[in-house]
């Protein structure tokens, strides 16, 4: 009983920081600012989704690649999956949102780009990109708990109530759901690459027209995995940090995964730079003054500073060393301000559009306000996924230390 | 005075390797040598081995190579000077994969001159007190004890399930 206390006051906590994140966002929306406080909601849109996505693609890429030392970890990232059906809705919101995230929907002469740059034609796509994604990704799922022997005959919550409905009491086979597993998983990482370009394209990329870089939407994804390895080591070592959780780790699992997080900060690094090299090559006007206004001008300028050390050098420097890997309370801070550095790397790409004769950065209390509330959405969609499911936060017996 | 035997201990499991160099880290008798057929662990644990100082070498050689990098196309592209397409002579933006390829370059050889010192290589003369089953799967423990000690010292290793050789 005294679990479920703690349990319920965590969620009273959550509940309020949604309900501060929310109430910022009313308020600027109906205090004459609603174009910041739409922007804040893009932008964490973007990354607590990407944090989502990024998070569930670690399961299916190690169960394709049949690696054998994520197995506990896998099964946290599953519970990212929680936040998929509020991504969803989330999505569905930023509609109301549309003539104040959209710069192009109202007085732009797109020369011919109506066609695919319309608000209709954009949400009817990018919601059934997105429905196929999460569809995708509970279908691995659902599969994933057949093989993790989850009992859903029992317990309660809307989606394990789902589950007990579809699964009616069948069992299958371990080989007949691997096989299932293999499909979903390949095609979840497909549709992640696609879905991921889409939203790349469409929400942050249109937001300045008549600019484009064929690769935007490969480094949307990449940065996608990125934050989701993030989200998921600090996921992870919290689990492993609170003593009530039957979820420990040894610290070579965390130092893999520190490993793993280590080659994607140079990822993310590569496709930033090799969109940046092709540009500057070209040097054509249409490419270059997207780029100028965000790395040479005020008050960006310093913004892309922050972004580029905060997100990578910092990092990179630190992750070369082995030990810092293995330590979960160091990796988290380690972490956190990495995905902060890709907040802010959002704020620098979608920003300019939004704001053209910004004279100071357009940053302020309402932005972390209303990014508390995503949090406290993500905390929320992970709890109550976890309290359906146990199962997926216990540390696998077989693994060895 | 007494002259010091060498005898060596072969064994064909880590295990017992393993705990003959422990007991004889618990005696008085001096621990020479090991071979390992395979990389161990085990035996790594059991002798307390300080970490391999290979990473080091590794890391000076990336840093090194990612400023040769730079200095090798700022300084050819000096030599010409050359003015393409209306970019700087120092362009320091594509200059980076020349950067970033010498980083990979001179990492990989930093990390083979720190294997080849590391492990003491290249070794000219043969080794003394070699038996070559250790080239082949057994696990060899040399060690050397007073002569009046020797059956204390072929026990150890008797009792940890080893072949024992005494050498001359």
């Amino acid at each position: 009983m005294a679990d479920e206390g703690m349990k319920s006051s965590y969620w009273i906590v959550w509940v309020a920081m949604v309900v501060i994140g929310f109430g910022t966002f009313m308020y600027l929306a109906t205090s004459g600012h609603p174009g910041q406080a739409w922007k804040a909601y893009l932008i964490n849109f973007l990354i607590w989704s990407a944090i989502a996505q990024g998070g569930m693609l670690f399961s299916t890429l190690m169960h394709t690649v049949k690696a054998k030392w994520s197995g506990s970890l896998s099964g946290l990232s599953e519970a990212f999956a929680g936040f998929f059906p509020v991504s969803l809705i989330l999505f569905l919101f930023l509609f109301f949102g549309g003539a104040h995230v959209f710069p192009w929907s109202h007085g732009h002469d797109l020369h011919g780009k109506e066609v695919w740059l319309n608000i209709p034609f954009l949400f009817t796509r990018d919601l059934i990109a997105l429905f196929i994604l999460y569809g995708l990704g509970f279908g691995y799922l659902y599969y994933s708990l057949q093989l993790k022997n989850v009992d859903t005959t029992n317990g309660k919550g809307i989606i394990r109530t789902l589950f007990r409905i579809l699964q009616g009491g069948r069992q299958l086979e371990p080989q007949v759901i691997r096989k299932r597993m293999d499909m979903l998983a390949i095609l979840y990482m497909l549709a992640f690459v696609l879905v991921l370009s889409l939203i790349g394209y469409d929400l942050v990329m249109a937001l300045d027209p008549h600019w484009i870089s064929t690769l935007f939407g490969a480094y949307t994804f990449v940065k996608a995995i990125y934050v989701g390895l993030g989200g998921l080591i600090i996921f992870a070592a919290v689990m492993h940090l609170n003593p009530k959780n039957d979820f420990t780790l040894p610290s070579s699992q965390f130092h893999d995964i520190g490993k793993l997080f280590f080659a994607f900060c140079l990822v993310w690094a590569d496709f930033f730079y090799v969109q940046l090299v092709v540009i500057w090559y070209g040097n054509i006007p249409e490419e270059t003054a997207y780029v100028i206004e965000r790395v040479m001008m005020v008050p960006w300028k310093y913004l892309a500073w922050v972004v580029f050390a905060v997100s990578f050098v910092i990092p990179f420097f630190i992750l070369l060393n082995k030990k810092v890997k293995t330590m979960p309370a160091f990796m988290m801070v380690l972490a956190a301000c990495m995905i902060a550095g890709i907040w802010l790397e959002h704020l620098l790409l979608v920003g300019p559009s939004l704001s053209h004769s910004a004279h100071t950065l357009p940053l302020g209390i309402n932005d972390v306000l209303i990014s508390l509330g995503f949090l406290g959405l993500m905390l929320l969609a992970l709890d109550s996924f976890l309290r359906q499911f146990p199962e997926l936060a216990r540390t696998e017996k077989r693994e060895v230390s | 005075m007494a002259i010091d035997k060498y005898i060596m201990g072969l064994f064909k499991s880590e295990d017992q390797a393993v705990a003959a160099v422990q007991g004889l880290k618990e005696s008085h008798w001096t621990l020479h040598r090991i071979h390992s057929p395979i990389p161990s662990h085990k035996l790594s644990e059991a002798l307390n081995l300080k970490t391999s100082k290979v990473g080091w070498f590794t890391l000076c050689g990336g840093i090194l190579g990612f400023f040769a990098g730079f200095a090798l196309a700022i300084l050819t592209a000096e030599r010409w000077d050359l003015i393409v397409s209306g970019k700087p002579v120092r362009a320091l933006v594509p200059f980076v994969i020349v950067g970033f390829e010498f980083t990979v370059l001179f990492a990989i050889l930093g990390n083979l001159v720190g294997f080849l010192t590391q492990t003491r290589l290249p070794r000219l003369q043969n080794l003394n007190h070699y038996d070559e089953r250790c080239s082949g799967e057994h696990f060899g423990v040399l060690a050397s004890c007073q002569e009046d000690q020797q059956e204390g010292l072929h026990s150890l290793f008797v009792e940890n399930g080893g072949i024992v050789r005494v050498f001359d």
